[in-house]
């Protein structure tokens, strides 16, 4: 019975595979294109006239006069309209040649990949860090694990969440002007050698490892309940390679949102590369879309675009490798956490610390200027210090709160709804997924603009626009492993049709840790926020929005610490609350009856189908397959759901 | 084992495919090396400038001036520190009549060896005319110039033009030798100029190097050469000087020269002026005294110390200290209107972030005309998508900050683009027939002290409108390591480096 159904099951995997391959293909074909067009499309969607921007990047002083931007018109063959300036970049690229650049008249091929490969070696160097960081992190869950003793352990997290709530400029800053400039340890500036690499890999890489670590820490505990587990355990298997097979049975669902931070570390680090001076592909297509250069902007894209993909299709292959034979029999269990974690103070306590904060700043005037009692420190007058302006600090991160939070948390919220509506069209969304995020944010606000104009509603419809994309890696990454546990076999077995199975199966599995990936990333979305400021979208000053309250004291980061730590103490804060409280979210499960067996298969079916039956991934993946004992949750779920 | 020996083959044969992804043109070493053995005969200078050639070092735009800055470049003229035209590759010149001008050239060499000809001078200018865009010092200018004789040059003008000489100091009416123009399409002073340094490499947008000119006909310069490095970011900027890896930073930040120690920031004055531009045209500041009433809240010296931290001097007029003549030639405006009450007006106040001081300022200003009774939404975006909806006249008032010396060298064709009914910069959206006469008078006068006076007096004509109220004269920070010498600090921001430029 057994063998028959997997033969079958093979059969249609191969056929699915080829069609939906090709599908896949298709649409993330039509996704490049449409993103391609619409930056050729864009200075004509927004009207911002390129002649202008363009000038204004080559000459800021240079005044806008109708001859001189008809002459740049002329020399850059704008008449011809957008249609065919794109036909002719499409046609040229055809032999190789991206064009050359609106503003310097270079070739952009040459400089794009010179700036690809340093961005390159940048996130490489990042993500090594990203791994230690998340390693460090994990430590604790691994060693407690590995020696069986995680029953009774209290679940941490704060740590990393604090860390994940870092923006990378202040990281940057306080490195580049401790380590680089004060103690002149490490060069601060340049990018020639590898002595040169280790500031920013740790400036980008520690907020990133810490959200994969604080989301690898948040699936280990279900790993090491498993029954496989168990056995090895109970075998006499050393608790380091349980360890390791527990690491590898986690790391899958991780892989689609590591693919994602190797993309965005790539595209996205602006502030990193201009703190250290880095040529970039980050500054790069920064300046190329705020000047509207059209060639080098599509070209920077492209090759983020190309990124990402293979990026996506490494991911795809390492969690097929690593867990494969599992997914394709579907012998995995759902990696529920053993045990509710037990009520908490901690949460409690970040929140009466936030709120006395707002509190006590509430009845100050957070607009009320003094330019003579500039940058001063904290005091009895000003607990929190002075900002360049002289504005209490305290006063504006009070009343900056409700903004911030409200806009923060709605756009988080929106994120997360739309996130796990797509993650579970997986075909659909995952190439939507490596595109929305190989986009440079500067340029998805520009398209937002260009679609939506630039209303009120624009900047969080533009964060919003991008921030969805990792929860739905994440989400798809986990409804895959669901999809592929024994115990939705059993409840497939015994009669119970799609909408129960993601209603009460695989929605309740996934749901949690996707929520807590998203309050993780709320504090990164209210800097988003502020990051968009200068196309004149979102906070504008001297609204003491928190985003914006960072963003204006960076450049006294050095001489008033305080004015750039308080905000981001509050954030950091903000992050530890959400993470922390979310721990305590458990999503109810329901008893109810399942309806009489009929149609088992799912409209939508697992997805990352192995056309190769050969087993690569050796000894776990025959342990999970072969593990038959259902202790604790798996048999609870079996026992919950059937008839 | 073998696993071992495989990764170390590996990591051997990756390191030269890592060693592509960073910036070459920094290697620490060599650039050592080559300090040491230029110690004799003068070391290299490290500058950090702050703007990155946009044009791959075109002369005829902004790049210009980063050419004359390093020393790569020169014109027939250049300015003094009063602001008038000294010689440069010309040794003297006169005036013919109204149309042209007879300018002597001096011996000199090119960098690649040829000789300065009054026909390469020639050919040069009328390279420069046909550039498209055309450069800034020659827009609305008809000009041809011919070689007259073995040393000199004639230089005709459509229109009759006092100011020529000071035109001709623009950078980006450079002499440049033959071999810069033969490629169609671009021109490259890549070893083609007359200055004392020689661009020899140019690394992208990132660094270029410079050697020294041998057969400068100044004399040779002290430095065996310069190794620049652009970079954007101010605090970077700073932190390279700090950090002992640039000798000269160029354009400190007022938020970092704190950071700098004693004796090691340089103040310059400079010809840029922060101003508040009042919209005459259309809002509630088409009421003259609405505009009165706005120009008496303001406390200039709370900016100037403030915000700039006293990086600046406060506003005195469209000209500031830089000019050294025009502060003993202010005429004080007569004739103002009254100011009456704003009872809770609302305005909309626009500027932009590429200058991280102006938002200050424009949160500072706002305190201060609410206080007079104003009510002031502020909008800050960047400056290029600002830019038209000011020229529209969408925003009431807009502080911007702005070069008051522009290529043209000549301050009366600033007056005229900003503040007349045909100006073509005209952000004010003023049009005043007493100072368009007071424009045009100036602009007629020939006589270098009478043409300042009249310049004078239209800048009072003009303020008598209150559409511009002078904020703030900043002064530019230029960082200097304690045993550089030399350092040509220039009010019109074109020179840096010159042949007394040492380390």
């Amino acid at each position: 019975m057994r063998i028959r159904d997997e033969t079958m099951g093979r059969r249609k995997a191969l056929g699915l595979f080829s069609r939906s391959g090709a599908a896949v293909l298709i649409w993330r074909i039509v996704l490049v294109a449409v993103l391609v067009c619409g930056i050729g499309l864009l200075p004509w969607l927004t009207r911002t006239d390129p002649a202008l921007t363009v000038l204004k990047a080559r000459s800021a002083e240079r005044d806008p006069t109708p001859d001189v931007l008809a002459a740049i018109r002329d020399e850059l063959g704008l008449d011809a309209g957008p249609l065919r300036l794109l036909g002719q970049w499409l046609g040229g690229l055809l032999h190789g040649d991206a064009g050359r650049s609106w503003i310097s008249g270079a070739e952009v091929l040459p400089s794009v990949l010179q700036a690809l490969g340093a961005s390159l070696s940048l996130m490489a160097a990042a993500l090594a860090v990203a791994g230690v960081t998340a390693g460090v992190l994990c430590a604790r869950t691994l060693l407690l694990g590995s020696g069986g003793r995680l029953a009774g352990r209290r679940p941490g997290g704060s740590g990393a969440a604090l860390l994940a709530a870092l923006p990378e400029f202040l990281i940057a800053s306080v490195l580049a002007t401790v380590v680089g400039v004060q103690l002149g340890w490490l060069p601060a500036l340049g990018w020639y050698g590898p002595q040169w690499m280790l500031l920013p890999a740790l400036s980008l890489g520690l907020p990133a490892g810490a959200v994969l670590g604080r989301m690898l820490d948040d699936l280990l505990p279900g790993a090491f309940a498993e029954p496989w587990a168990l056995a090895a355990a109970a075998r006499g298997l050393p608790g380091r390679s349980i360890a390791r097979q527990a690491l590898r049975r986690c790391v899958p669902g991780l892989l689609p949102n590591l693919g994602l931070f190797v993309v965005g570390l790539t595209g996205g680090a602006v502030a990193v590369e201009q703190i250290f001076d880095i040529p970039g592909l980050g500054r790069a297509t920064l300046q190329a879309a705020v000047a509207q250069d059209l060639p080098v902007l599509q070209a920077g894209t492209l090759a983020l675009l190309l990124l990402a993909a293979t990026t996506a299709g490494l991911a795809r292959l390492a969690a097929r490798l690593l867990i494969g034979p599992a997914l394709r029999d579907g012998a995995l269990h759902s990696l529920h956490r053993p045990s509710p974690p037990g009520r908490r103070v901690q949460p409690l306590l970040y929140g009466a610390a936030l709120l006395a904060v707002i509190a006590l700043g509430l009845p100050r005037d957070p607009l009320a200027l003094d330019t003579t009692a500039r940058l001063q420190p904290p005091s009895a007058t000003h607990p929190f210090g002075t900002d360049a302006l002289g504005r209490d600090v305290l006063a504006r991160i009070a009343h900056g709160a409700l903004d911030t939070l409200t806009l923060a948390v709605a756009i988080s919220a929106a994120a997360l709804l739309t996130g796990v509506l797509l993650g579970c069209l997986p075909r659909f969304s995952g190439p939507l997924v490596d595109t929305v995020n190989a986009v440079p944010p500067v340029l998805a606000a520009l398209l937002v603009t260009a679609v939506t104009g630039s209303g009120s509603a624009t900047p969080a419809l533009a964060v919003a626009a991008v921030a969805w994309a990792p929860l739905a890696a994440h989400t798809s990454a986990l409804l895959q492993q669901e999809r592929a546990t024994t115990h939705l076999l059993a409840t497939r077995g015994l009669g119970a049709r799609p909408p129960h199975l993601l209603r009460y199966e695989l929605l309740p599995a996934v749901l949690p840790p996707v929520t807590r990936h998203a309050l993780l990333r709320l504090p990164g979305t209210a800097l988003a926020l502020a990051a968009l400021g200068f196309l004149g979208l979102g906070a504008q000053p001297p609204s003491p929005e928190w985003g914006l309250l960072l963003a204006e004291n960076q450049p006294y980061a050095e001489r008033a610490p305080w004015a750039v730590l308080a905000p981001a103490a509050v954030l950091a804060l903000l992050g530890a609350l959400a993470v922390t409280a979310a721990d305590g979210v458990r999503w109810p499960r329901r008893h109810r009856r399942t309806r009489p067996a009929r149609e088992r298969r799912p409209d939508i079916g697992p997805p990352g189908h192995d056309p190769l039956p050969e087993r690569k991934a050796s000894e776990p993946a025959q342990r999970h397959v072969g593990a038959t004992p259902q202790p604790r949750q798996e048999a609870a779920t079996v026992r919950e759901s059937s008839p | 084992m073998r696993s071992v020996r495989h990764r170390l083959l590996a990591g051997l044969l990756l390191s030269p495919l890592l060693s592509g992804c960073f910036a070459s043109g920094g290697d620490a070493s060599s650039a050592d090396a080559d300090a040491d053995a230029g110690s004799a005969d003068g070391s290299r200078l490290r500058v950090a400038l702050a703007f990155p050639p946009a044009e791959g070092f075109s002369p005829y735009g902004a790049d210009a001036t980063l050419l004359s800055r390093l020393g790569v470049t020169e014109g027939l003229t250049r300015l003094d520190a009063n602001g008038s035209a000294a010689p440069a590759l010309a040794e003297s010149w006169k005036r013919e009549n109204d149309r042209s001008w007879l300018f002597t050239v001096r011996e000199a060499t090119f960098q690649d060896g040829t000789d300065v000809t009054p026909s390469s001078v020639a050919a040069s200018l009328a390279h420069a005319t046909r550039a498209k865009p055309v450069p800034a010092a020659l827009a609305g200018v008809t000009l041809t110039a011919k070689a007259a004789g073995d040393r000199q040059v004639r230089v005709t003008t459509a229109e009759p033009d006092p100011v020529l000489p000071l035109r001709l100091s623009s950078p980006s009416l450079a002499v440049l030798s033959a071999k810069a123009y033969e490629t169609k399409g671009t021109t490259s002073p890549v070893g083609t100029a007359t200055g004392p340094f020689e661009l020899t490499e140019v690394n992208g947008t990132t660094a270029a190097t410079l050697d020294r000119f041998d057969d400068y006909w100044g004399g040779r310069a002290q430095a065996a050469g310069i190794d620049a490095k652009f970079i954007a970011d101010g605090t970077a900027r700073t932190n390279a000087l700090r950090t002992g890896e640039a000798d000269i930073a160029e354009a400190v930040p007022v938020s970092q020269a704190a950071s700098l120690d004693e004796g090691i920031g340089r103040e310059t004055a400079t010809t840029r002026t922060t101003s508040l531009l009042l919209n005459t045209a259309s809002g509630p500041f088409a009421d003259a005294r609405l505009r009165a009433a706005a120009r008496e809240a303001i406390d200039t010296s709370a900016l100037a110390k403030g915000v700039y931290e006293g990086h600046a001097d406060p506003g005195e007029g469209i000209f500031g200290p830089a000019l050294t003549w025009a502060d003993g030639k202010r005429v004080t405006p007569s004739g103002r209107a009254r100011a009456t009450e704003p009872r809770g007006t609302s305005i909309t106040l626009a500027t932009y972030d590429n200058r991280p001081e102006l938002p200050e300022a424009a949160q500072v200003l706002k305190q201060q005309l609410e206080k007079a009774g104003f009510s002031v939404k502020l909008e800050v975006r960047e400056y290029a998508r600002l830019e038209s909806d000011v020229l529209a006249g969408k925003f009431d008032a807009f502080v911007s900050a702005r070069n008051t010396m522009l290529d043209t060298g000549d301050p009366v064709s600033i007056l005229a683009g900003d503040y007349t009914c045909d100006g073509g910069y005209n952000l004010a959206l003023l049009c005043d027939k007493q100072a368009d006469q007071a424009v045009a008078r100036a602009e007629s006068v020939a006589d270098s002290a009478k043409r300042q006076d009249a310049t004078m007096a239209a800048e009072a004509a003009i303020l008598r409108t209150d559409a511009v109220v002078p904020l703030v004269h900043q002064r530019i920070i230029t960082g200097v390591a304690a045993d550089v010498r030399g350092v040509l600090l220039d009010p019109y921001e074109r020179t840096l480096v010159g042949t007394g430029t040492r380390r």
